[in-house]
């Protein structure tokens, strides 16, 4: 899906007829001096005539964490999934604004999104290995993405993902059982694996933790601050004591009601974390982490 | 949101219990630093061991303070300015405790001074600093209680007449001259005065930490006011 595809006229793209847009403040945001790996410029996001989340704009900067935390509903997995056109495969999606990856709007007409993917991988909030061994797991990602070197060069980058991934100590000697056969946290890290695989720049984490314990939370969690000095991370979590740990900016999410009972999410505050878990600089943000919100 | 609601009521119930039990402490506080102050200006020596016993009922307070408060953090984790408000709250509890504990050490000191010669002008001074500085905490903790940040912006003015009283302790002490019995005793008293400027000292800072609660960013007094922590204070 390319904005034309969806359209076919500009106007149409900027603005869909028929909108209600809900007045909702318009606040300064966080400049980064770090460079930016991917930026948004009042990107908006509808599901057919719904206007799911509206004029995001916001630059992810690269080598960093950046968190996208809200109550349930206000577009914070919606925005996630468009940073690789994850949102194409929902028919009736429709993105206007722009998403810039180096310095590239990813929904012009040129742009392959099967690429896009590679370069920006995800991991999903339930860990889903295929139903192959370890091994093809890893492999499938470069095998799809054209890898036509040896298979001693396989063997190699299926180590090294799986090494990147902290999990290869635990499996290296059993890469032909089946993914399935690993437990959830290890299912986790056998999807980061595959995620990195394709030597991606950026990695969206959509609430990677949320089905697993504890113990092994924390492993994805230090994996993540491992991970960064190799990639961009961008994590959906609700779990705000996560963004809190893990993160280096975190994006606060609302969603406001329209005149017809349309929730429509927006970016409220982005800031540093550490500012926005302990003074943040705007009322709802501190509503929202202080439990006093409606 | 328009309509906002607590949705962390239980936590919040917990941290006004735990604000309360904090807040019972500065009644105490007062008037240790009142009775310490007669015990050493009148070598009054019961009075002296009563400040002891109060510090006792302080230190409890203090760790069931702290069970409560380490037991709060681990269940709610809390945010924004709740977790400022814990941070306030676990800063004055320990400011309560180490006021006690200085009110002993002045109180100690009217057991050492016990039959020696004395210098009612630096006794006066003493008097003097305790009836600077209880207010200074009573100041500090309104400003807390309030949320008033003019208020807890009076506290370095108010420090400035303890810190110049315990300057002049240090000229008092010289001037007593070569009687050992008469040095002795001054040398104590100049602790006596150096433990009440801490007091006020404590007060100041907790005062900083009210500001903090209430604006989100961290600033040190300088007498005319705030100056920013990431600036120079000067």
């Amino acid at each position: 899906m390319t904005k034309e595809q969806v359209t076919g006229e500009m106007a149409d793209i900027r603005e869909p007829r028929n909108i209600q847009r809900p007045e909702i403040p318009q606040h300064e945001h966080v400049s980064t001096d770090a460079p930016a790996a991917m930026r948004t410029a009042d990107m908006s996001v509808y599901y057919g005539d719904f206007l799911a989340v509206r004029d995001v704009t916001m630059e992810y900067a690269k080598n960093e964490i950046t968190a996208l935390i809200g109550p349930s509903g206000c577009g914070k997995s919606t925005v996630l999934r468009c940073l690789n056109r994850m949102n194409d495969l929902i028919p009736s999606a429709k993105v206007t604004g722009e998403v810039f990856f180096h310095d590239k709007d990813i929904y012009e007409e040129d742009v392959d999104p099967v690429e896009i993917r590679r370069r920006i991988g995800m991991v999903f909030q339930k860990p889903n290995p295929f139903s192959k061994s370890i091994y093809d797991n890893v492999a499938w990602g470069a095998k799809i993405n054209g890898f036509k070197g040896k298979r001693a060069d396989l063997d190699d980058l299926v180590e090294k993902a799986l090494d990147q991934a902290a999990l290869w100590d635990e499996v290296k000697d059993k890469l032909g059982d089946s993914g399935y056969s690993l437990s959830g946290g290890q299912q986790q890290r056998l999807c980061i694996a595959r995620a990195v695989a394709p030597s991606p720049e950026v990695l969206l984490m959509d609430e990677p933790c949320s089905a697993l314990d504890p113990i092994a939370t924390l492993r994805i969690e230090e994996l993540m601050l491992e991970l960064k000095k190799r990639y961009t991370i961008i994590i959906v979590t609700h779990n705000m004591q996560q963004a809190a740990r893990v993160s280096d900016k975190t994006a606060f999410f609302n969603v406001k009601l329209n005149e017809s009972g349309q929730r429509t999410g927006y970016l409220v505050e982005f800031s540093e974390t550490e500012q926005l878990f302990t003074s943040p600089k705007e009322s709802d943000t501190e509503d929202y982490i202080t439990g006093r919100f409606g | 949101m328009t309509d906002i609601k607590d949705t962390n009521v239980h936590f919040h119930q917990e941290l006004e219990n735990l604000e309360r039990k904090v807040l019972s402490m500065v009644d105490r506080a007062e008037q240790m630093v009142e009775m310490a102050v007669e015990a050493v200006v009148n070598g009054d020596l019961d009075l002296a061991d009563r400040v002891v016993e109060r510090d006792d009922a302080i230190d409890e307070t203090y760790l069931e303070v702290h069970r409560d408060w380490t037991t709060l953090m681990a269940r709610f984790q809390p945010l924004g300015s709740d977790l400022r408000r814990m941070t306030s709250l676990i800063q004055l509890n320990v400011t309560f405790e180490r006021m006690g504990d200085q009110c002993v050490n002045i109180a100690k000191i009217a057991r050492f001074n016990d039959g020696l010669p004395r210098v009612e002008r630096m006794c006066e001074q003493i008097r003097e600093m305790g009836d600077l500085v209880r207010p200074m905490i009573r100041t500090a903790i309104e400003a807390y209680v309030r949320g008033d940040l003019d208020e807890a912006r009076l506290l370095p003015a108010m420090d400035h007449p303890v810190d110049r009283l315990n300057a002049n302790m240090y000229k008092e002490t010289v001037a007593v001259g070569s009687n050992p019995a008469l040095l002795e005793w001054a040398t104590k008293m100049l602790m006596a005065s150096r433990a009440l400027e801490r007091i006020g000292d404590q007060a100041v800072d907790f005062a900083e930490q009210t500001a903090y609660l209430i604006t989100g960013e961290r600033a040190e007094f300088v007498e005319e006011g705030m100056a920013s922590a990431d600036g120079d204070p000067d």
